[in-house]
């Protein structure tokens, strides 16, 4: 890793007050409203909430790939003790696919259907590493293969992508990933198009990956369970806003904010019999309407006249744990 | 596609079975799908619906669910194997009034705004079927009143484009359009595929409820274990083509007989760490229909698989009542917590 001994603060991303606006034709969306949140050194996080919560817009900025209709973007992220929002788009894409890799939901359309399997993992190497040998480059290639748990490497090497199958495609993106090397890897829902047993297989190998990869990941994901079994760290984020965050055994044990507790409430799980399914009236916060109060007061079930007139800070509860709620002690 | 074979002859059995009490009201027998000679998306399947049975089909992509669905709905004819709905062949009802069957048996796509039209508006869409099936105008209009009133639709939703209407909204003016043919049989294709936890259960229970009130039959597909298991009396299991068990749902997930069973089960995660259970992580990936393994097609990616299972094929043997398991070795893969 590079620069570690330069920021002296224990988290390696610090998110402050990141706000992302974008032009609409029916106003202005609100996409980010004000997003706080550390991603820990060597820790996994992972990234909850639903759709149009913003959290695939977080890994957007986090690699400023932002869409051409943005308006605003405000606050700060400091990687590693720098901050990214005011970097100029030059060194930016120096970082990019160097100290920050990304793994797609879709490896298909991630993939380049033009190159063969070798020659993406060798443009990752030598991207990183310019003037590698070639013949290096190839040997780490293929070792990068067997790492994650693909056989019949120096086959599969000369493969297009569209002769491998789903879980090899994703295999193929997370060996990309590794050999990049980077600090903070962006997995953004990576085995969501992935069949049960191979969504297993590719989970499993994460899990073994951590012990060997040294960096951060950010595990964005819809499936609580998932997260719960994989990641250390949680972020709960609802219209664009984090409501709650802390460490993963800690948050899904006893949640703190109604939205966490109405999302737990939601999941099916084995001890649940018969009786009527949850789900949590309303529907999620127009990213148009103006941000005057909580974003989940319209759904919330607890709600006070002060939940709809101010915007909850995301403040500290118990120790690493943070929550946006001002009633969250008393319904706790 | 094979040329038409007759697939069944509406008589006998057929008949005999329609004057039972306990008939069921799906009856396939021995159906095999074969595309271009050579891909078998089903093979010797078997299964039945009891009348106002709610029954489960989970499997990865590439096991025939969907085929199996296709089938029924008589989408795909069947190679081989015949298929009853309501005590007549399906091939025979589709020659005689296609529609009359297509109001019998309705499906639910996987993808609830893709099936809408995107050039018309909802309520176009949801009129179409009415006069396509030369329903009679008023009494189904106020019939399609009440559905919407029934599903919770806003009645502004019915000037709007399907682009305009949430993923939810989707899925209920889907299921709108299927009662309005007063169904007896939904096929529901992934019902909540792509939809948030919040309002997964809101869908689920009004399928439940719909289900009591206009004593329908669900034949549902779902990837999701926690929803079948919610909401299946019974389920299915597939994998390249076959059924390799089918019991009681709540019997399945407390012990499943098939080692396959066992490893997809296993793999649900879970959010509470005291309720977990060890993942059992198979190896390689589901073999390709084209080539399927020889003996068990399982045995390929079988943790317990033995010599016996590479030669010989297994055939679908009751082990208890209702259940049934394509497996030289049952139970032999156990669910470990």
């Amino acid at each position: 890793m590079t620069d570690q001994a330069a920021s002296p603060s224990s988290a390696l991303v610090e998110i402050r007050d990141l706000v992302l606006e974008a032009s609409t034709p029916r106003g202005t969306a609100h996409i980010l409203r004000g997003v706080s949140l550390d991603i820990g050194r060597g820790r996994i996080l992972g990234v909850v909430g639903e759709s149009g919560s913003g959290k695939s817009s977080l890994a957007s900025c986090l690699l400023k790939l932002l869409p051409s209709n943005m308006t605003r973007l405000s606050g700060s992220i400091a990687f590693d003790g720098t901050d990214l929002l005011p970097l100029p788009e030059a060194r930016m894409r120096e970082w990019r696919g160097r100290r920050i890799a990304m793994i797609f939901q879709d490896p298909m359309t991630a993939l380049n259907p033009l190159f063969t399997v070798a020659t993406h993992l060798v443009d990752v190497l030598r991207r990183r590493h310019p003037g590698l040998q070639a013949d290096v480059a190839m040997q780490r290639a293929r070792a990068a293969l067997v790492s994650v748990g693909i056989a019949d490497a120096d086959l599969r090497l000369r493969a297009y992508p569209h002769e491998l199958s789903g879980g090899m495609r994703q295999r193929v993106m997370i060996a990309m990933a590794l050999l990049v090397e980077p600090d903070l890897l962006l997995a953004d829902e990576p085995t969501t198009a992935l069949d049960a047993t191979v969504e297993a297989q590719i989970v499993d190998l994460l899990d073994q990956l951590r012990r060997r990869f040294s960096g951060s990941i950010m595990f964005i994901s819809h499936h609580l369970g998932l997260v719960a079994q994989l990641c250390d760290d949680i972020c709960v984020m609802y219209g664009g806003t984090v409501v709650e965050s802390g460490p993963v055994a800690d948050v899904l044990a006893a949640p703190r904010h109604p939205y966490t507790r109405a999302l737990l409430a939601c999941e099916i799980d084995a001890q649940d019999q018969g009786g009527r399914l949850v789900s949590i009236p309303g529907e999620v916060q127009d990213p148009v309407a103006p941000h005057v109060g909580c974003v989940f007061a319209p759904r919330c079930s607890h709600v006070r006249d002060a939940c709809r007139t101010g915007i909850p800070p995301l403040r500290d509860s118990a120790g690493l744990r943070k929550v946006a709620c001002i009633r969250a002690e008393e319904i706790a | 596609m094979t040329p038409a074979q007759p697939v069944s002859v509406p008589s006998g059995i057929g008949a005999a079975r329609a004057g039972l009490v306990s008939a069921p009201l799906v009856s396939m027998r021995g159906i095999s799908v074969v595309f271009g000679g050579a891909v078998r998306a089903l093979d010797d399947v078997s299964l039945d619906i009891a009348d106002k049975e709610i029954v489960g089909l989970v499997g990865e992509s590439g096991s025939g669910k969907t085929t199996l669905c296709r089938v029924l709905v008589g989408l795909t004819q069947a190679s081989t194997g015949t298929v009853e709905v309501g005590g007549a062949a399906v091939a025979a009802q589709l020659a005689r009034d296609p529609l009359a069957f297509r109001r019998k048996v309705q499906m639910l796509l996987q993808d609830a705004v893709a099936s809408l039209s995107p050039r018309m508006t909802v309520g176009r869409s949801l009129r179409e079927p009415i006069a396509i099936h030369n329903l009679p105008q008023q009494e189904s209009l106020a019939r399609l009143d009440t559905i919407l009133r029934r599903l919770g639709l806003p009645p502004d939703v019915l000037a709007k484009f399907p682009h305009q209407i949430s993923g939810g909204q989707a899925r209920r003016v889907g299921v709108a359009r299927a009662l309005v043919m007063q169904p007896q049989l939904i096929v529901a294709d992934e019902p909540t595929a792509g939809l948030d936890v919040s309002v997964q259960g809101e869908l689920l229970n009004l399928l439940l409820d719909l289900q009591q009130e206009f004593g329908l039959t669900y034949l549902l597909v779902s990837h999701n274990l926690n929803v079948i298991r919610r909401v299946t009396q019974r389920t299915a299991v597939m994998y390249l083509g076959q059924i390799v068990e089918e019991a009681p749902t709540r019997q399945l997930f407390d012990r499943p007989a098939h080692p396959y069973s066992a490893a997809l089960l296993s793999t649900n995660p879970v959010i509470d760490p005291q309720h977990r259970r060890t993942r059992i992580v198979l190896q390689g990936e589901i073999p390709s229909v084209v080539n399927p393994p020889s003996g068990c097609r399982f045995h390929t990616r079988c943790p317990v698989a033995q010599p016996r299972c590479s030669s010989e094929p297994p055939p679908l043997v009751a082990i208890a009542m209702k259940r049934a398991v394509r497996c030289h070795f049952p139970y032999s893969l156990d669910l470990q917590r």
